[in-house]
């Protein structure tokens, strides 16, 4: 089970999963390094989302065949708050509101569970507020959102900036993110992307799910991949994301065909 | 079902197991007010499942205990006191135990002047004629059986009056001590507060036994607002989960007066809060709030009556429940507009989360307004746990049972963050964490 390449850190071997009794992801194979990001496109429907939720241990995603190891350990055999504290991390495409929970109090829990669960201390109250506060500037995000109840009455890109703040603090191993881009406008994504950029290193891995080319304007992948029916049908690098952008995912499916 | 007969018996058995506690110097005129609430009894319906205001509230498990008086309530427990001290909460405490006031206990010492705050059983020595004006003025003896109990069994409680103009700097601390061991006791205590026009205070009640000691605390509180007074009215119920608790509070408003009732309740096998609140003239305005939570062996229960007689007052009820295992709440707000209310503002909502599909509430908002110039609204929402939120605080590492309690604190946020006694916001903050780490076996909606 643990015959990976010593510098990869994710790999997902002919990952079969079921949502209501139906196949969306259909063997599924990806390879992902140390320090790499991977970018995955694909139409809507393609499985895009099935996956990130699979590799976070969501509900309702049955895996009927396949695996998925991170750094080595089995993913799916993990909780969903396990997979966090091995290094898993995901943005959403939708971040949850969660009214009456502050901000600040929700962001401290969750780094201070991920160090208890990594053996490190816990940070007190004074040291979290200055490291959280230097991390929010970072990515932009206006401190008072840090008072406010956890994405609630934020705007799109608040709620995204506010997930990269989360990633900023957790310092993830492999962070997905899921339609990351999706309902920013042209400064807000400047925003985010820099943020992400920002935490590139080569210890962290990145695969960034998306629908449009747009992101990758700004965050440069070293692969492209493209998703259908359930099973990457294409990899190569920025170039593909381009030729997708100018010809539609139509001849890819074509192609396969012929 | 609880008949006539049975009701009339209880009643006659824990009158006469009272009496022998009752006070030893009663003025004439309480005489007979005690003594027509019990004549009036023979004639109270029995609260069964027909009578609407009891139909989810059952009191045969009560009925089917009996109580005594506690001959030596003035015991001291300076350790269960100190325990139940709050860190830098500073107050003017006054400590019942069992019903009766202990002076040992309390520590009130610098009242400003204009202030009394006195164990009702003195101030009935001393001022019998001022009591006579105001005791009765706001409450109803014969609500019930458990309010005549109360007014035919008074033997302490508590008189706080407040003179014209006068502003409390702190807030006056009421401890309810239960000390119940080998026997079940009873305790009715009687509070008349009066706020003379222009005053200001805060009252925190906090009522309080260990588990699993059994007894029945019924108490009756008469409070009046004349004009310009203001009240800030704190209660915390975290009494043993083995106790009845009946808590039945009268409120008259005069003009331009507030009254803000915050009402928290956690413990107690039956819980019972009464709200009787009425507008006697314009321009009033009141707040009452409360948050419950409830889980198996535990009924808590929430009963509002609030009467616009008068144009132009505000009223807004927000209640709100977190209900687990067995739990049972219910909840029945009144409001009452009459056809000279106009331009009257009401808003009464009341929001259940269940962690349980075990748990039960029934809840009955109403709005009964006879006049045509008014905005008024109600809601009632019972929902659950949100999986999407849940996994949400999972993917970032907190643990199910943690990002369990942190939504239902969320969800009580509302309620809490109204308790501008810092001190008191972080204790009943710390009674809610308690309570919801009984919660054991979660079912999340879908």
């Amino acid at each position: 089970m643990n015959s990976m390449k010593p510098n990869t850190m994710l790999s997902i071997r002919n990952l079969t999963v079921d949502v209501d009794g139906k196949t969306i992801l259909h063997g599924l194979n990806l390879e992902i390094g140390k320090g790499e990001v991977h970018a995955i496109m694909g139409p809507n429907g393609s499985g895009k989302s099935t996956l990130s939720h699979t590799l976070s241990g969501r509900d309702g995603y049955q895996v009927t065949a396949g695996e998925a190891l991170l750094d080595g350990e089995d993913l799916l055999a993990l909780e969903t708050e396990e997979r966090a504290h091995k290094g898993l991390f995901l943005a959403m495409q939708y971040p949850v509101e969660l009214p009456g929970v502050n901000n600040m109090t929700f962001m401290r829990e969750s780094l201070n569970a991920v160090r208890r669960a990594r053996g490190e201390e816990e940070l007190d109250a004074v040291s979290f507020i200055k490291l959280v506060r230097a991390r929010a500037a970072e990515v932009k995000l206006d401190p008072k959102l840090l008072k406010r109840d956890v994405n609630s009455g934020f705007s799109g890109g608040e709620k995204k900036r506010n997930e990269i703040l989360q990633m900023a603090l957790l310092e993830p191993q492999l962070a997905i993110l899921d339609e990351t881009d999706s309902g920013l406008d042209i400064d807000a994504l400047r925003i985010v992307a820099d943020g992400i950029n920002a935490l590139r290193s080569p210890d962290r891995s990145i695969i960034l799910i998306t629908h449009y080319q747009r992101l990758l304007d700004y965050i440069e992948p070293d692969f492209v991949h493209v998703l259908s029916e359930g099973r990457i049908v294409r990899s190569g690098n920025k170039q593909l994301a381009l030729k997708l952008e100018q010809q539609g995912y139509g001849w890819i499916s074509g192609e396969e065909a012929a | 079902m609880i008949t006539l007969e049975k009701q009339r018996s209880w009643f006659e058995q824990q009158l006469a197991a009272g009496s022998t506690q009752s006070l030893r110097q009663t003025p004439q005129w309480l005489k007979l007010v005690q003594k027509e609430a019990v004549e009036a009894a023979t004639q109270l319906p029995a609260l069964n499942r027909k009578h609407e205001a009891w139909r989810y509230t059952s009191i045969e498990g009560l009925l089917r205990n009996s109580f005594t008086g506690d001959e030596q309530a003035h015991r001291e427990n300076q350790a269960a006191v100190d325990n139940l001290m709050l860190p830098d909460f500073d107050s003017y405490r006054v400590v019942l135990v069992n019903g009766q006031f202990n002076a040992q206990l309390s520590t009130y010492g610098d009242l400003p002047p204009g202030v009394r705050l006195e164990s009702l059983r003195t101030a009935l020595a001393t001022d019998p004629d001022l009591l006579a004006t105001c005791f009765g003025s706001t409450a109803n003896h014969t609500e019930n059986i458990f309010t005549v109990l109360n007014t035919a069994l008074i033997n302490d409680g508590l008189f706080i009056h407040i003179d014209q103009d006068v502003e409390l700097p702190r807030p006056i601390e009421v401890i309810y001590l239960h000390l119940s061991e080998d026997q079940q006791f009873m305790m009715h205590p009687r509070n008349l507060v009066v706020l003379q026009p222009g005053a200001k205070a805060t009252l925190v009640e906090h009522f309080v036994g260990a588990t699993p000691s059994r007894y029945f605390h019924n108490n009756l509180t008469e409070i009046s607002l004349q004009q310009n007074a203001a009240l800030k009215h704190y209660r915390l119920q975290d009494e043993s989960r083995d106790a009845w608790h009946l808590s039945s509070i009268y409120v008259d408003q005069q003009s331009h007066s507030d009254y803000q009732g915050i009402s928290l309740a956690f413990g107690g096998a039956w819980a019972r809060t009464e709200y009787h609140l009425n507008f006697n003239h314009e321009h009033a305005t009141c707040g009452l709030s409360g948050l419950y939570t409830v889980g198996d062996k535990q009924l808590t229960d929430f009963h509002l009556t609030v009467k616009h007689r008068v144009a132009d007052c505000r009223s807004r009820e927000q209640f709100k429940g977190i209900l687990y295992g067995e739990g049972r709440a219910v909840f029945d707000g009144h409001i009452l507009v009459d056809k000279d209310a106009q331009r009257s503002g009401a808003q009464l909502s009341n929001d259940n989360l269940m962690l349980t599909r075990n748990a039960e509430v029934d809840t009955k908002p109403q709005l009964e307004i006879y006049a045509d110039d008014v905005k008024c609204s109600h809601g009632t929402t019972i929902g659950r746990l949100d999986p999407q939120q849940l996994f949400y605080m999972r993917s970032r590492g907190i643990d199910e049972a943690t990002a369990r309690s942190m939504l239902c604190q969320g969800f009580a946020a509302e309620i809490i963050d109204k308790i501008d006694l810092q001190p008191l916001r972080e204790h009943a903050t710390e009674i809610l964490v308690d309570s919801l780490k009984r919660v054991s076996q979660p079912e999340v909606g879908r």
